[in-house]
């Protein structure tokens, strides 16, 4: 699904990746931890397509295409997603109108056509109810005085609108009372098929109570240091990071 | 240099044909004696600091006969009362007005009709010196008229000077929708020089949208003023969609009580045009509430002027006075002079002003277009976001959608409506 090779960017001339690399494929879920500052944001957003990075070593192949080479835009279109850590309030832009337009450019980019609003609705009605999201927030202004949890929830909910290939969860946990983080996975998880993968970016473990990883990585200073099952984001939980920066150091 | 300058004010009007409207004799007196020994403002004065009049100036004026047209292909919404101008000439009036609606064309109006109304501006003076049609509408007392009444101006022709004077009379108790529609065929080098007198009567509502949609090199200059009595609800929107030149004067003299005013002005520039909206809001009695919201977009090189007064009287307690003007800038070139100001006198008042001025919010076109959106319909769902609530308070839904298509036509700008 999405294959990154000795990644390395920057940002203002500081380095934050520094020859990351990763395979995800189809069918599995990836959880990335690390300490803040290892550079877990930097990879999403750079994967997501921010232009503020500056790539400056490695590749990024995505199904069959240079990932670093397609815009923002065209990234989702080919099925991409970026659940954000900040879902952006946009005042004045309706949540389900902005969906519909996104569905159709991304439908006409694939050449399929135009999806009805009798259809749009029912994937409407049909997708909030999977995220527990008033359907009153669906159409509400995007993100517009929603809760946090609202938020994160809309976030999935636009997800299983667009249904993507690659969904990368940005520290969709934090922030989250129980009852929201519950919620939020339970979402994921029925989203999941052998045809999707998912990437999750979390500080802690209790996401992953609930969403259950194939694969968790340990982002330590740029680059992945440690890679082992789900036991691992328990150890982590027990034992802290600094055990992984001793063992790099060694 | 001052004597040249001031030539030029006289030489401008030399072309021009008196006024043809019947107004009070006493007005044109006192009017020309004034316009006579005026001037093209400079940016020296406060007023036109920002607007520069000096390429208006040089241009020679000629009123020609137009070709007839088609009217339909400037209709703003389907079902209203209309009346359309192609220069100075009426060229259609709806037939069957309701009662309590009555309008009168032209020299129809007597001058005692005319309710005396003075500016100082040469803008209103010239209007005064040189009008040659307009209409004069009077809603009866306690008459809700039932649908829109509809006004449409037509600059045709190159150089075209048009003066159009206008009064609308509400009656106590009676409530009317009034769009106007400001446009322009081959109106290049033209002018158009529109006024309006209103009189709010006791516990009357009125909504009165204009919508100037002049082409790329007219001219347009448009003044109302406004007077309420007690009781009375008003609301003015002015909508700027395009136009090389437009200047908007507003005055509101709140002359009663328990009274409410709107001001919202909406406007969508690009390439070298210039919009000046000035508004003053003038408060003489206690216990009224006055908001004002004016927002706009400005692209490429394109500039625009908000000066927004707000007076309160010394005895004009209790009153409610809020302004905002709020300004996006999606090109490094745009320019915006905004000056909101409040001079107060009395001491129980509760009022505000503000203006603020920003780049489009790149973190929003970001989020959309992480959804799939392109960068050029993402952009323009956030400039559509920003002038949502000023929009949305344009009275009539059909209204509503003209402007959205307009917008979406010119600016590849699709807003959404409340659908």
């Amino acid at each position: 699904m999405i294959t990154i090779k000795n990644l390395h960017a920057s940002i203002e001339g500081k380095p934050i990746l520094k020859g990351l690399n990763l395979t995800v494929n189809a069918g599995e879920v990836h959880a990335i931890m690390g300490p803040n500052g290892a550079g877990k944001s930097t990879l999403a957003s750079i994967l997501a397509g921010r232009e503020e990075y500056e790539i400056t070593a490695g590749e990024i192949d995505f199904d069959g295409e240079d990932l670093l080479d397609l815009s923002v835009e065209e990234r989702a279109r080919e099925g991409l997603f970026l659940a954000f850590q900040y879902p952006v309030e946009i005042p004045g832009v309706s949540n389900v109108n902005f969906l519909r337009t996104a569905i159709n450019e991304i439908r006409e980019h694939k050449g399929e056509k135009a999806m009805s609003a009798k259809e749009f609705m029912a994937l409407v009605r049909d997708k909030s109810a999977l995220v527990e999201l008033d359907s009153k927030l669906a159409s509400r202004s995007v993100n517009e005085g929603f809760s946090g949890g609202e938020k994160k929830r809309n976030e999935i909910f636009q997800m299983a609108m667009l249904n993507p290939k690659l969904a990368i969860l940005d520290e969709t946990d934090s922030g989250l009372d129980i009852d929201a983080l519950r919620i939020v996975a339970n979402g994921v998880n029925q989203l999941k098929t052998d045809q999707n993968a998912t990437i999750i970016i979390t500080h802690y473990q209790r996401l992953l109570d609930y969403i259950i990883p194939d694969f968790v990585h340990v982002l330590y200073d740029g680059r992945i240091v440690k890679t082992a099952g789900k036991e691992l984001a328990l150890e982590l939980e027990e034992k802290g990071y600094d055990w992984i920066k001793e063992n790099k150091v060694n | 240099m001052e004597q040249s300058t001031k030539a030029s004010l006289q030489s401008f009007r030399s072309n021009l044909s008196a006024a043809k409207l019947a107004l009070p004799s006493g007005l044109i007196a006192t009017n020309e004696g004034e316009l006579s020994l005026m001037d093209f403002p400079t940016s020296r004065h406060e007023a036109w600091k920002y607007t520069r009049l000096s390429r208006l100036a040089k241009i020679q004026l000629e009123s020609t006969i137009a070709a007839p047209i088609d009217w339909e292909d400037f209709n703003m919404v389907k079902d209203a009362y209309t009346f359309v101008f192609q220069n100075t000439t009426c060229i259609y009036i709806s037939s069957d007005l309701p009662e309590g609606l009555s309008i009168k064309i032209g020299d129809e109006i007597e001058s005692t009709d005319w309710l005396s109304s003075i500016n100082e501006s040469h803008v209103a003076k010239l209007n005064v010196a040189h009008a040659q049609n307009g209409c004069l509408i009077n809603i009866a007392k306690g008459v809700q008229v039932d649908k829109p009444i509809q006004i449409i101006y037509i600059t045709d022709g190159p150089k075209q000077p048009n003066f159009w004077r206008n009064q609308l009379n509400i009656e106590v108790g009676a409530k009317a929708n009034i769009h106007i529609g400001y446009f322009s065929k081959e109106a290049i080098d033209s002018y158009s020089n529109v006024h309006w007198s209103v009189l709010l009567k006791e516990n009357s509502h009125l909504i009165m949208t204009k919508i100037q949609n002049d082409g790329e090199a007219n001219f347009h200059f448009s003044t109302e003023n406004i007077s309420q009595l007690k009781d009375s609800n008003f609301t003015l929107n002015t909508v700027t969609l395009n136009g090389a030149f437009v200047r908007n004067d507003v005055l509101v003299n709140v002359e009663g009580e328990n009274c409410e005013t709107h001001l919202n002005g909406a406007y969508i520039m690009k390439e070298n045009q210039h919009v000046d909206n000035h508004t003053t809001v003038d408060h003489i009695f206690p216990n009224c509430n006055s908001y004002e919201l004016y927002k706009g977009v400005m692209d490429d090189k394109s500039t625009a002027v908000f000066n927004g007064k707000v007076f309160v009287r010394p005895n004009a307690q209790k009153i409610n006075a809020f302004q905002s003007n709020a300004n996006v800038l999606l090109s490094d070139d745009a320019t915006i002079n905004s000056k909101p100001e409040l001079e107060i006198y009395a001491d129980d008042v509760k009022c505000s002003h503000g203006s603020t001025t920003g780049q489009l919010d790149l973190e929003a076109v970001f989020y959309l277009r992480s959804r799939g959106i392109s960068e050029t319909d993402a952009r323009s769902m956030v400039v559509a976001a920003f002038m949502t609530d000023v929009l949305s308070k344009v009275a009539s839904n059909e209204l509503k959608s003209y402007i959205y298509q307009q917008l979406a036509a010119r600016f590849n700008l699709h807003l959404q409506g409340e659908d």
